[in-house]
């Protein structure tokens, strides 16, 4: 046990943002912090980081209490990226490590050869306001990751990143991870944490909700899914009479059901019985998202998509067809 | 959060570091030392400089119409010599032109047009009163309350007193000895211990604007970079940063070393400012001499300047710049605009400006330098760097004063670091809200 949260509670006002959360990271482990916007991922980072300090509950590091621990533990990307705007790259990134009791020469050694890494070397003597939102981000991981620290703790690292930087920060995190650097990052991209984390905690209004290995996780949710692909397209309507199966996911390449309470064996001999022609059928675990649905009521990505509309009157099947808004079941979306 | 000694100064110096050198480098600095530079070295010349533009000027030109009055002087004369006479204990400038240029007219209607154009600053029109008396009046294009016309409105009051003096039958060299003042020693009644305050009226002159100077200093360092420390408070919260910095530095940390390097940096600049100044104050005389082609009096270090009184200004100015930096910059950290930063040390501000004007009241004598409220808050640390100094400048305190109002300071400015720090450590990552009086007590309570 590396990172261990014992029963964090803090209160801003009359608000409650955590409430009695305890779980921990094993050191080396990447590690997956999931919750909608409001859930308490950003104050839990910033209690185990001593930027804020919990009203009860602790944080340790190896067993050192959090507030004792050296700072240079902890590396830190946060929600808001934030540089010194008229500070240029290089003097930006060495001050931050000076800050880590780095020496300013081995300091601009490390920032050039990440800069580079991340092919960016020539906005070395640019003023960060001069970059573009993507480059700052990378200057911000650089500057999270400079003083070569045990843990990196990043909110939400992947919001706003195109699909060129975000491969680029998947292969940043696989090369910290060789390194043996603790990995936590919050996010709401359940894809993220599905193909980095081994293991994650779900939060939701300050409470812990699931926490464990992701295949413990997925395990312990008692529930197998089915893929079913066919080759006609009326949208298989014998599923009607399977009592206990639902569809989870509704596409013209396959049907994903969730087949709670029935051998999945079941569904194939349903479909073989109605004269289907099956060109797929898997068994699998659900998604995390699934997951996510199930224990917390809504999709954890739901605030990046509108509300439901307020239904015409007499229009019955106007149902979501987003995979966001898929059995969300229209759950009242407020967080603080 | 029991970072080690080493830690903490090498992050403070680390952060101090960046806000000398990025601050100093930034072109509103120099344009702004530049600017004062030029400010403080036409200041400290201002003399001169008048004198350099006035060299061909003969002054203002004031008309008399004696009319039929007949009085016993000549008036233009008389005026001319008094409202020309040098003033008491200013440096004798014999060559700099005078001031006011009276002379004799007959035509009032031709003189008072002169004057509706400009071309005559005044008029003085002589009558006698059916007692004899004389009686004035003054035309010109400005009321009573002038510097021009109290000048003139004085000499003409000695000039009816010579008159009815000469009436009364008295010769004008008697007249001269009947205003002598008469001898006037003051003596200490202990004769062990000198007196306290000055006893001439110049030493009292010279300390007064001395600790008024201070004072001038010191308040501006306050306000003026004070402000630079609430701004860079503002301006990290603003651009986010803030939370960076936060992760890898403790607040305390981050305050501290703000306040030194912005300090420093301030200290540069004054430095920058004073130097070239204090020379050109120094050198007045010779650069007069090179300029005006005359030999002009040389300036002395005014005789009040001890070097005690320096040091000891040094110290009070690093202390209470401190003092108020800190908890500038915990102020600063309750908002998260910039353009809210002016309100929130608003109070601060006052509390600067209330200490400067009792220093500024009690140095020139408006209050009593040694009441009740000046010796009190002289002890008191908002106040102290202001008041021990003007009690300094006028010798109303003893050594061991000074030390206490020192000691009181440096004790203070750590109970400053921690109210600030625990300000800045809830104030920093709030965002958008009004800090209240009950957002303030929340954030000093917190944990």
């Amino acid at each position: 046990m590396s990172l261990v949260l014992e029963n964090l509670t803090k209160r801003f006002g009359p608000i409650t943002a955590l409430d009695g959360i305890s779980f921990s990271v094993e050191r080396g482990q990447v590690f997956g912090f999931i919750g909608a916007n409001g859930a308490g991922k950003t104050t839990t980072m910033r209690i185990v980081l001593d930027i804020l300090r919990a009203d009860s509950g602790t944080v340790t590091w190896d067993g050192t209490r959090s507030t004792e621990v050296p700072r240079r533990t902890w590396g830190y990307l946060p929600e808001e990226r934030g540089l010194y705007p008229r500070l240029e790259v290089l003097e930006q990134l060495v001050f931050f490590a000076s800050l880590y009791a780095i020496p300013r020469a081995e300091a601009a050694a490390r920032a050039r050869d990440w800069l580079t890494r991340f092919r960016i070397p020539e906005y070395e003597k640019r003023r960060a306001e001069e970059l573009s939102k993507g480059n700052q981000q990378k200057v911000q991981l650089i500057a999270a990751i400079l003083h070569e620290p045990d843990a990196l703790i990043m909110d939400e690292p992947f919001v706003g990143l195109d699909p060129v930087n975000v491969s680029l920060l998947k292969e940043a995190f696989g090369e910290m991870r060789r390194r043996g650097t603790t990995l936590i990052f919050s996010t709401h991209q359940m894809e993220m944490v599905e193909e980095l984390c081994e293991a994650i905690a779900i939060i939701d209004q300050g409470r812990l909700v699931v926490v464990g290995s992701i295949r413990d996780v997925k395990q312990a949710s008692g529930r197998r899914v089915v893929r079913l692909g066919v080759e006609s397209n009326d949208g298989l309507p014998w599923l009607a009479d399977l009592s206990g199966v639902t569809v989870v996911r509704a596409g013209h390449d396959y049907t994903e059901l969730d087949v709670r309470g029935r051998d999945p064996q079941e569904i194939l001999q349903a479909a073989l019985a109605h004269g289907e022609r099956v060109t797929e059928f898997v068994i699998a675990d659900p998604s995390i998202e699934q997951i996510f649905i199930e224990q917390v009521g809504r999709a954890p990505s739901e605030d990046h998509h509108l509300a439901d509309a307020v239904p015409p009157v007499g229009s019955g099947a106007a149902g979501g067809s987003g995979a966001g808004a898929s059995g969300a079941a229209g759950a009242s979306g407020t967080s603080a | 959060m029991k970072p080690s000694l080493s830690s903490n100064l090498h992050n403070i110096l680390a952060v101090a570091r960046r806000e000398f050198i990025f601050r100093g480098r930034t072109r509103t600095f120099r344009i702004t030392t530049l600017l004062l530079v030029v400010v403080g070295i036409a200041l400290a010349l201002a003399p001169v400089i008048i004198r350099f533009v006035e060299r061909g000027s003969t002054g203002d030109r004031i008309e008399v119409a004696v009319g039929k009055t007949a009085p016993s002087v000549d008036v233009a004369a008389a005026l001319n010599a008094i409202l020309n006479a040098p003033v008491p204990d200013a440096p004798a400038t014999s060559n700099s032109p005078p001031a006011f240029r009276v002379e004799a007219t007959d035509d009032v209607n031709a003189a008072r047009t002169r004057v509706i154009d400009g071309t005559s600053a005044a008029l003085v029109v002589l009558d006698r009163s059916p007692t004899g008396d004389l009686s004035f009046t003054y035309y010109s294009n400005e009321g009573l309350i002038s510097r021009r016309a109290a000048l003139i409105q004085q000499a003409v009051g000695s000039i009816a007193i010579q008159d009815r003096l000469s009436r009364a039958g008295i010769p004008p060299g008697d007249q001269g000895a009947l205003f002598e003042p008469p001898a006037f020693a003051s003596v200490a009644a202990d004769p062990s211990k000198p007196n306290r305050g000055t006893d001439s009226a110049e030493a009292f002159a010279s300390s007064a604007g001395i600790s008024f100077a201070l004072s001038i200093l010191l308040f501006m360092a306050i306000i003026l970079y004070g402000q630079w420390v609430a701004f860079s408070v503002a301006e990290e919260k603003n651009s986010r940063v803030m939370e960076v910095v936060l992760a890898a530095a403790t607040p305390f940390q981050l305050l501290s070393g703000k306040v030194v390097g912005v300090g420093g940096l301030a200290l540069v600049q004054y430095v920058i400012v004073l130097v070239p100044a204090v020379v050109g104050l120094l050198l007045q005389g010779q650069i007069a001499g090179l300029v005006l082609g005359t030999g002009g009096a040389t300036v002395a270090l005014p005789t009040g300047l001890s070097l005690q009184l320096l040091a000891v200004f040094g110290v009070m100015f690093v202390l209470g710049f401190g003092l108020y930096a800190v908890l500038y910059a915990g102020a600063a950290s309750l908002v998260s605009r910039q353009e809210d930063v002016n309100q929130i040390v608003a109070p601060l501000t006052i509390i600067s400006v209330a200490g400067y004007l009792v220093a500024t009241y009690s140095g020139t004598g408006l209050i009593p330098i040694d009441s009740p409220l000046v010796v009190i808050l002289s002890f008191v640390p908002f106040f102290s760097p202001y008041l021990m100094l003007t009690r300094l400048g006028q010798h109303a305190d003893s050594p061991v004063e000074v030390l206490v109002a020192i000691v009181l300071l440096a004790l203070f400015i750590p109970v400053a670091l921690w109210v600030a720090a625990r300000l800045y450590r809830s104030g920093v990552l709030l965002y958008g809200q009004r800090p209240t009086p009950r957002t303030l007590l929340r954030a000093l309570r917190a944990q």
